[in-house]
């Protein structure tokens, strides 16, 4: 009994880190770039989003499309500011650049939210009474988030592998230089792959929010756990960002609960120090070389 | 010579260091101290990223590790402080050797996750393990006394940072300058090549996360002395942003750049306290600023626009000649 | 390096010159003005125990001011981030004193800055009055020159410990956050179990930014704990009371002064009914949605748009009210030295907002010790239930 609570506990968190995976893995697969301002991306976002739904009293559909569609112009304007001028560079600025974004978006953040309240907070999608499911109780929103988490994966992977514009994107990612020859334009090929990103973390936001409240400093855990799930699962595979993020979720949740509510922070580093020393290009990568 | 020459401008600005403790007010002592403690870690730090090329998150760790154990040696063994720094520094120089190890098969974005989940677990031990580390609330260490010389502490301090900052700044130019440094360089550049050239990339790589422990390790010692009380949250995420940035704005590969970024950094850090409120997203304009529009850093302007501030990989001919072996690097088969 | 600490100190000679241009008797005081220092993060998550207590400062300064001031002068409120940082908390009160030259500091919030800066302040003997860190050790032993209106822990953790026993609990647990927050409450709680002979039935850890805490619900309920004391930000105690109410485990859950707007912590809870055993704490008397504070929420609204008011923003009103009443009884002749008699002799002052009326003396320097405790029934009101002052001997 314990070890299935356990288990579903760290699934449902899982899914939380998950969805910020699959934003982060999207923007890597296309651009090779891993976007250290995601967090505050989907910290923004959920605060737009509390804005419209909650300040503004508009319908959660509009909400989530607002919040989407804001998201997705400032993925593009993202990359118009802080990559493009970047093209070439090399990874510590890039990352620095990211990393300066953040700060930005959290200083913005704290001055036009921070005063609101030490935590906003956002009414679920579905009732808020937990719910009997089998043996188990649980909170519906988490359900939606895991549905949600599912959904995002799947759409994508449909993407890359069905539309031309996800086509183009793996090419870009796989090779630039030829995916210019071949008459892609890379440049759009990166802007959209910020803006996806960024959608993506506008729609998570919107998901999580009645789950993690909202505050100026949420992104950078989400972020740091995200980014851990990414890279367990390769750092381009959709479905190896989702499991990353459950295998991070329910190595939390176990450690909680079979060592000490302390080891539960530390936990999934370790495995990850352990996952990246063994096997370095994470755990669904087995056929590609390793990456230098 | 010209006459803003790096050396020229260098010795003005150490002459105007050595007379700040009698122009200035404690304050402006204490945020000189502070930055010669962040010329240590900027270039320390340059060493590994800027030369080496190594993408490591791990130098708040070590600068955190640094400080700890100069701290407790002096807490729980009572170890005077002059006995208790160095071996922080070399606890520090260990841990960064042992951190080398994953990076003997990770690069990149790999390594750069395993260093930030090795400083999250660095701050949890620092927070659990309170045995010994006296966990959250940190602990207070002794006043350091620098007698039997006749300086007041905060003044000694000044001078004992200065000096490491100037000492440990020239052997880093003649580390870069030397067959380490364009082997650093060389594996920066493509490691595949830089094996084929017969650098040993297990030694050198080691040897940077060493000697950046090393630096972080000294810089720590010094910070647990200036701040008389050492606590977790001094060696945060924030604190690693901070040396980045410094090196970026300074100009990766540059040990002057290190100087000049940590000067800038220090500097503004101080004055956008006038932003009041603003200064997160001042310091995250800037960083992309800097990023954006001044590539290769502040080093990189003066480089193109003054003479004397070229940093090359080699000694003077006449001093290189006397020291030189073939090729740039170690004996291959190691 | 060395062109920084040129720079630094040009300027800082620059502002040195600027700055004391004025001094009368002391330093920071005017013929018409006091300028008053104030140190706190205003950056970083710390924020609200910095910038919003600030806040609250800054409009009882513009009120006094608007009134013609203390004896004539008006206040300034000189603000300097410390990002909740020990160097940045040093570094910000060198700052005040010796480059801005302030007279007096009104500040403090993290409590390892604080605590850290305290050796710094206490040489320098400028008066200091706290307003929201709670360490002891900030206080206690006390410091000639420092004082506090926060209700420092040991008194909180006295207060959490008598209510669970009178409520009749036998099996008290602790859950609790391992940060400096934590931790400088943890400890003086522990102390005091020790000190009742009571032992915690379970001592479990959650992070700050915990999204999941079933593993730490299932171990408290194994223990069958009948009380529970929450050492918890907001956030994740809501993310632990919305998974108690899951796994319906119902002891008696206490908060602290973290947790002091029972309503919107209803809110982030989120689940109905999941708040029908929580009692806390509070510093001050009013919660935020309170007509007792209407003038102040005015006050805030008007000088910070979009501003909410909170209770950091009271805390600040009610420190800074202690702090303008220690000026008015420190006379026109002010010095530091009066300003410190005058804090220490503070009796039995009425501010407000704070639970209880503020009383320093020369051997006690934490002048706050009613803590008011507060329920929100679901659905109905927020009631004070009733202010207890804690004795300590």
């Amino acid at each position: 009994m314990l070890f299935s609570y356990l288990l579903v506990s760290g699934i449902t968190t899982g899914a939380l880190y998950a969805l910020i995976a699959l934003g982060i893995v999207i923007v890597n697969k296309a651009s090779g770039v891993i976007n250290f301002a995601h967090g505050e991306l989907l910290m923004v976002a959920g605060f737009v989003a509390w804005t419209l739904h909650v300040g503004l009293q508009l319908p959660y559909g509009v909400a989530l499309l607002g919040t989407v569609a804001i998201g997705f112009a400032v993925g593009v304007l993202t990359d118009r500011i802080a990559f493009r001028p970047l093209a070439n560079a090399d990874l510590v600025s890039l990352v620095l650049a990211t990393v300066g974004l953040s700060f930005i978006l959290k200083g913005t953040a704290r001055l036009i939210w921070g005063g609101k309240a030490d935590y906003l907070s956002f009414p679920p999608l579905t009732q808020a009474e937990p719910i009997l499911l089998g043996p188990l109780m649980i909170i519906p929103q988490q359900l939606v988030v895991t549905a949600g988490a599912l959904a995002v994966m799947i759409a994508f992977a449909a993407f890359f592998r069905l539309t031309t514009a996800g086509k183009m994107m793996q090419a870009t990612a796989d090779n630039a230089k030829a995916a210019k020859l071949v008459g892609i334009r890379t440049d759009r090929v990166y802007m959209m792959a910020f803006a996806v990103g960024s959608l993506i973390a506008a729609a998570a936001a919107v998901l999580m929010a009645p789950l993690t409240l909202l505050y100026p400093d949420m992104g950078f855990l989400l972020f740091v756990k995200g980014f851990a799930a990414a890279v367990v699962g390769g750092l381009t595979s959709l479905p190896g960002a989702v499991l990353g993020g459950i295998l991070v979720g329910v190595v939390e949740s176990l450690a909680g609960g079979y060592i000490h509510s302390s080891a539960m922070e530390v936990a999934p580093f370790l495995v990850i120090m352990a996952v990246l020393i063994v096997r370095p290009t994470g755990l669904l990568d087995f056929a590609k070389v390793r990456r230098v | 010579m010209p006459v803003f020459s790096r050396r020229n401008v260098l010795l003005v600005l150490l002459a105007g260091a050595l007379i700040l403790p009698w122009m200035g007010n404690p304050y402006t002592l204490f945020v000189g101290t502070l930055l010669f403690i962040y010329v240590l870690l900027a270039v320390g730090l340059n060493l590994l990223v800027g030369y080496a090329g190594q993408l490591a998150f791990a130098n708040a760790a070590m600068f955190g590790i640094g400080a700890y154990t100069t701290g407790l040696l002096q807490v729980r063994l009572e170890l005077p402080f002059f006995a208790a720094f160095p071996c922080g520094a070399v606890v520090a120089t260990l841990v960064g050797l042992v951190i080398s190890l994953p990076a003997l098969r990770l690069s990149g974005l790999y390594l750069a996750l395993t260093t930030l989940a090795f400083a999250q677990a660095t701050q949890w031990v620092f927070l659990h393990w309170e045995n010994v580390t006296f966990g959250a609330g940190g602990f207070k260490t002794p006043l350091i006394s620098f007698a039997p010389l006749p300086v007041e502490t905060p003044t000694g301090l000044y001078f004992l940072s200065l000096l490491l900052a100037v000492l440990l700044t020239l052997f880093a130019w003649n580390v870069a300058a030397s067959r380490i440094g364009r082997a650093f360089v060389a594996i920066r550049d493509g490691e595949v090549a830089a094996e084929s050239l017969g650098i040993d990339l297990l030694r050198y790589k080691a040897l940077a996360f060493a000697m950046s422990g090393f630096y972080a390790g000294v810089a720590g010692g010094l910070y647990s002395a200036l701040l008389n009380f050492v606590a977790p949250e001094g060696f945060d995420l924030f604190q690693m942003v901070l040396h980045k940035a410094m090196i970026v704005v300074g100009g990766l590969g540059s040990v002057t750049g290190s100087l000049l970024g940590a000067g800038i950094l220090v500097f503004l850090l101080e004055a956008l306290r006038a932003f009041k409120g603003t200064q997160e997203i001042a310091f995250g304009a800037l960083l992309l600023v800097f990023v954006i529009f001044l590539r290769g850093g502040l080093v990189s302007v003066l480089k193109r626009n003054a003479r004397g501030w070229e940093e090359p990989l080699r000694l003077p001919e006449r001093r290189a000649r006397l020291l030189a072996r073939p090729g740039t690097a170690s004996v291959p088969g190691e | 390096m060395r062109l920084n600490s040129f720079a630094s100190a040009m300027v800082g000679t620059l502002l040195l010159a600027v700055a004391p241009a004025a001094a009368a008797d002391a330093p920071g005081v005017t013929a018409d003005k006091i300028r008053i220092g104030s140190f706190g993060a205003l950056t970083g998550p710390g924020y609200l125990y910095g910038k919003l207590v600030m806040n609250g400062v800054e409009i009882v300064f513009d009120e006094v001011n608007a009134k013609g001031g203390v004896h004539g002068r008006k206040l300034e409120l000189v603000r300097e981030d410390d990002r909740c940082d020990p160097a940045g908390a040093i570094g910000a009160v060198k700052k005040l004193i010796y480059q801005d030259q302030v007279f007096a500091l009104i500040g403090g919030g993290c409590s390892n800055a604080t605590f850290a800066a305290r050796e710094e302040v206490e040489k320098s003997k400028v008066p200091l009055l706290v307003f929201a860190s709670v360490h002891d050790g900030i206080t206690t032993p006390p410091a000639p020159n420092i004082f506090s209106t926060a209700t420092t822990s040991t008194i909180e953790s006295y207060a959490q410990l008598e209510f669970a026993l009178k409520r009749g609990a036998k099996r008290i647990a602790v859950v609790s956050m391992r940060d400096s927050w934590g931790r400088a409450r943890y400890e003086p709680l522990m102390a005091a179990f020790k000190s009742k002979g009571v032992k915690p039935v379970a001592d479990e850890e959650v992070s700050p930014d915990a999204n999941d805490t079933t593993a730490q619900v299932l171990r408290l309920k194994a223990a069958n704990a009948d009380a529970v004391i929450v050492l918890l930000y907001p956030k994740p105690a809501a993310v632990f009371l919305r998974d108690s109410a899951k796994l319906a485990f119902k002891p008696i859950m206490i908060g602290q002064t973290g947790i002091a707007d029972p309503a919107a912590f209803e809110e982030q809870v989120g689940v109905p009914g999941g708040t029908a055993n929580f009692y806390t704490i509070s510093m001050v008397r009013y919660t935020p949605d309170d007509p007792a504070v209407d003038k102040w929420r005015k006050a805030i609204e008007a000088k910070f748009p979009g501003d909410r008011l909170s209770v950091f923003n009271l805390f600040g009103v009610g420190s800074a009210q202690v702090l303008v009443e220690a000026l008015k009884n420190a006379g026109p002749d002010l010095t530091r030295e009066k300003l410190i008699a005058a804090l220490a002799s503070i009796k039995n002052f009425e501010t407000d907002t704070h639970g209880g009326p503020i009383t320093c003396s020369e051997a006690d320097h934490r002048c706050h010790k009613s803590p008011a405790w507060i329920r929100k029934e679901p659905g109905g009101p927020t009631k004070v239930l009733d202010v207890t002052p804690v004795s300590l001997n």
